[in-house]
């Protein structure tokens, strides 16, 4: 009975399938192109309405400032602050590229140096000078070239090694990354992929920065030769394999943090009376985290305050004991339990954003074939 | 007769195909439009490229028959007998299907000897571990409505009982199994963490390298190139596994009978015994690792995250936030689900691309779908990219096929001689549905939504992708926490995974009880 109207009901769903694509295409151009225009309108209509404003400060999952720490923000400004996650550095990223100029936050936090460029290139912030600029270290300011971002905090990835496993044995533990190629510590060593870890791709550049874009490729070889294993991510090689912290794995010497010692005394429940973790200071590599306004946000002179809050000292003195790293902020005043078990090397391994930016592929391409095939 | 529902076919399918058009393929088209680079079609050659299709497709296969043949036994001790914690192992063995890979994925390389860690072999394991339950469900729904007298025929005409399973009870169980092997197939071509985790670094399939090219590279054009050949590869198996026989399966009688009866000979006690207890070891014995975890703070037992977590104000409201989206889910995805479900079966065979579009949600992959969600429904008055409706409707769009797939094979092999009876003593179309139809697939019914509970109380790949506020799932909480430094906060991550395996093992018991209930 029902053929002819069958056809037709195919005829209309597939016209339906075809409009609706399209519709939604022609939204999503629509929507990026004129975002200057509707901007400008948006803007002046939120200033006359009297609703208190509130700001979506868009952030990578480990984000865990103290719970209350924008109470002052609030207080100050009536402006109030909601966190929104989405998932990693590198996801927050390429999803900000995506919506540049339609954004889905006011303000991002949490791009590292290895993703500046790739951030930068996409056109993804509105440039803004902080009025803390002269507060904040000088070697990091400098990365920033026109103010597309603001330094927050820097860190540092190292070797870490258990203590108690070298002291047993009275081996002496590896201080350099050369040393990790000698036979006293085969199969010792656990790293996170550079592939899909962002400390794995630090301790990467790390080598790179040591033995340069000519011999790091055989330095890995070697590693590989004296036993190395790859994981897939720093909390596996950190909690599983490694035998310094919960986890009690096989593996003596990890990837980690500079502040992973403070972190194994902090977090700890019994107190242990010294670190059971120590870092093998001249196998660092600078991590530097920025903080920007979106590009395309409607409340741009809002998010400008929330980057001075950010860089501010207040909120940068909340740093070392949340997400355990450094402040910026050069005037924010560091614990005294952080600074006794984290360590600051003065002279940490740092690679150029631009270099990275161009080489990231090649690299990662180089590493996978000398390294996991 | 079924013809009698034809007419209702192109209804039953506006919903899903108005779902499925709305929230998976304008916005895969729509990120195709505009971050598609024809450019980028050469990494199709590469002979990377080639290696990961290869192992994506020979590890799935694998893993595929693997689950089939680890369930069946199972299935035939839960579809035939009736024995002491029968729904409670049902319940059970379905609770690996759920759980955050983050987690059991850990747990699992603490049990698997480190020889084989970052291995094939881990990950098939790990791929039955996780689907098992699922076909035990599928298969066993369906062999409990087989004929009984089927069987007495069969022996009284002399057939062993091998010979019984093969030329009467197989064959009956052919629309079951052809389904059941399609999902776990899909889940386990397209499984992300198990892959990640237990392949370890140098494994990668189709679906891990669109996460690493879109969101580590940012070459997102690259990524979408895969998801095409992954979209391609998997819409040619299905149409070819659905093209072949998706005829009823032969019934002989026309009534529906239950088939469960109590164990009579000690064999057969000691069989059920030993399948039984078997299985709840294989599902409880990572469950254990997690459990330890959560109470071993530096190698001393210590319930001090225990005390706390009751009272712990953002862990109960994730609690809720779970609970929230997995009615929501339950709701919306069996609904959808069986309307879909019923249009394919009823409809003529031009209904069937609906298999393929309710497919899509799986096939294509979540990077794709969760990148395409935030470009296209972000313009105004509708900047749906942050509420939280978003989230619940992700987890429809994973439960859906699954849904159908466990309702199809009911719905497909309903004899069709109680509908003729019921026509023929004047009932309409509708009371004729509800007084056959929808009292036969109910059993079926309760068990997808239990399972769709299950996927939105465990989902997170889809998830992870949306931006999160105030809406933390228990699995994204989970994850977050695994991922920060400290002995206590990595204890408090494995003690709400706890809370999560035991809110699932309620959830899921609940409903298998309240649909055997009102079965009655």
């Amino acid at each position: 009975m029902s053929v002819s109207i069958n056809k037709k009901y195919f005829k209309n769903l597939i016209l339906g399938t075809v409009l609706l694509a399209a519709i939604a295409s022609a939204c999503a151009k629509g929507s990026t192109n004129t975002d200057s225009s509707t901007d400008q309108t948006q803007t002046s209509s939120q200033s006359e309405s009297s609703d208190p404003i509130t700001l979506t400060l868009l952030a990578y999952d480990s984000f865990t400032p103290s719970e209350n720490i924008f109470d002052d923000f609030t207080l100050e400004t009536g402006i109030k602050v909601e966190i929104a996650l989405g998932g990693d550095a590198g996801e927050l990223v390429t999803k900000a590229s995506l919506t540049a100029g339609n954004p889905q936050g006011d303000v991002l936090w949490g791009v590292d140096n290895t993703l500046l460029s790739r951030a930068i290139d996409a056109k993804i912030f509105s440039a803004y000078k902080t009025k803390n600029i002269n507060e904040l270290d000088e070697t990091v300011r400098n990365l920033v070239t026109d103010d597309e971002v603001s330094p927050v905090d820097t860190g540092d990835v190292c070797i870490n090694y258990d203590v108690k496993w070298f002291a047993d044995r009275k081996i002496a533990p590896p201080l350099t990354l050369r040393a990790l190629t000698s036979a006293n510590y085969a199969n010792l060593l656990v790293v996170p992929s550079p592939i899909t870890s962002s400390p794995g791709l630090a301790f990467m550049l790390a080598t790179i920065a040591e033995f340069g874009e000519d011999g790091w490729g055989e330095y890995w070889q070697q590693l590989k030769q004296n036993g190395l294993l790859v994981v897939d991510g720093w909390n596996e090689a950190y909690y599983t394999e490694f035998s310094g912290s919960s986890g009690k794995g096989d593996r003596p010497i990890v990837v980690s943090y500079g502040s992973s010692p403070p972190a194994e005394m902090i977090y700890a429940d019994p107190k242990p009376d010294t670190a059971p973790t120590a870092v093998a200071a001249l196998t660092c590599y600078r991590q530097v985290e920025f903080a920007g306004v979106l590009r395309g946000t409607k409340h741009e002179r809002e998010a400008q305050l929330l980057i001075d809050y950010l860089t501010g000292v207040k909120f940068q003195e909340d740093l070392p004991l949340t997400l355990f790293v450094y402040p910026a902020n050069t005037n924010a005043k560091l614990p005294t339990e952080f600074l006794k078990y984290s360590l600051r090397p003065e002279l940490p391994l740092q690679l150029d954003p631009k270099l990275i930016a161009e080489r990231r592929t090649a690299w990662l391409d180089t590493f996978t074939n000398t390294v996991l095939r | 007769m079924i013809t009698s529902y034809r007419s209702t076919s192109k209804w039953l399918a506006v919903l899903p195909v108005v779902a499925m058009l709305t929230f998976v393929v304008a916005p895969t088209l729509n990120i195709f439009i505009i971050s598609l680079n024809f450019e980028s079609f050469a990494i199709l050659t590469a002979q990377t490229t080639r290696s990961v299709v290869w192992f994506t497709m020979w590890q799935a296969i694998i893993s595929t028959i693997l689950v089939l043949l680890f369930a069946m036994p199972i299935a035939a001790m839960t579809a035939n007998f009736d024995f002491f914690g029968r729904r409670a192992l049902i319940s059970v063995i379905s609770v690996p299907f759920i759980l955050p890979t983050v987690v059991v994925g850990v747990a699992f390389l603490e049990i698997l000897p480190t020889r084989i860690h970052q291995s094939a072999f881990a990950i098939i394991i790990a791929h039955i571990y996780f689907n098992f339950g699922l076909v035990v469900r599928i298969i066993s729904s369906r062999w409990q409505q087989i004929n009984p007298h089927l069987d007495d025929v069969a022996r009284t005409l002399g057939a062993s009982k091998i010979r019984l399973f093969v030329t009467v009870t197989l064959p009956l169980l052919k629309n079951s199994l052809r389904s059941a092997g399609i999902l776990v197939f899909l889940m386990c071509f397209t499984s992300y963490g198990v892959i990640r985790i237990l392949g370890g670094p140098a494994r990668s399939t189709i679906e891990t390298e669109i996460y690493f090219r879109a969101m580590q590279l940012g070459d997102v054009s690259g990524a979408l190139v895969l998801s095409i050949l992954q979209l391609v590869v998997v819409g040619v198996l299905i149409l070819l596994t659905t093209q072949f026989g998706t005829t009823k399966s032969a019934e002989l009688s026309q009534m529906v009978f239950s088939r469960i009866r109590k164990p009579q000979t000690p064999g057969q006690i000691v069989l059920i015994t030993s399948v039984a207890s078997i299985s709840t070891f294989v599902v409880v014995m990572p469950l254990v690792s997690v459990v330890r975890r959560s109470i071993l703070i530096g190698q001393k037992i210590n319930f001090s995250i225990w005390q706390s977590i009751f009272t712990d104000e953002e862990i109960s409201k994730s609690l809720t936030t779970s609970l929230k989206y997995a009615v929501f889910t339950i709701v919306v995805s069996t609904t959808i689900g069986l309307f879909g479900a019923c249009s394919i079966i009823y409809g003529s065979a031009r209904y069937r691309f609906l298999n393929l579009l309710t497919a899509l949600p799986v096939v294509v992959s979540a990077v794709t779908l969760g990148l395409g969600l935030i470009i296209t429904f972000d313009v105004n008055p509708i900047d749906w990219r942050g509420a939280w409706l978003m989230m619940p409707i992700a987890h429809c769009l994973v439960a859906i096929p699954i849904v159908m797939r466990i309702i199809s094979p009911t719905i497909r092999d309903l004899p069709n001689g109680l509908r003729d009876a019921s026509q023929t003593l004047g009932a309409t179309t509708w009371q004729m549905w509800r007084t056959i139809d929808l009292r036969i697939i109910k059993p079926a019914l309760m068990s997808a939504a239990a399972v769709a509970c299950a996927v939105s109380l465990g989902e997170f790949g889809a998830s992870s992708f949306l931006v999160r506020r105030n809406n933390e799932t228990l699995p994204l909480m989970i994850s977050r926490l695994l991922g920060r430094p400290g002995e206590i906060i990595q204890a408090q991550a494995y003690a709400i995974a706890t809370l999560l395996i035991v809110a699932c093992v309620a959830i899921i018991g609940l409903v298998d009880h309240l649909g055997t209930e009102k079965n009655r």
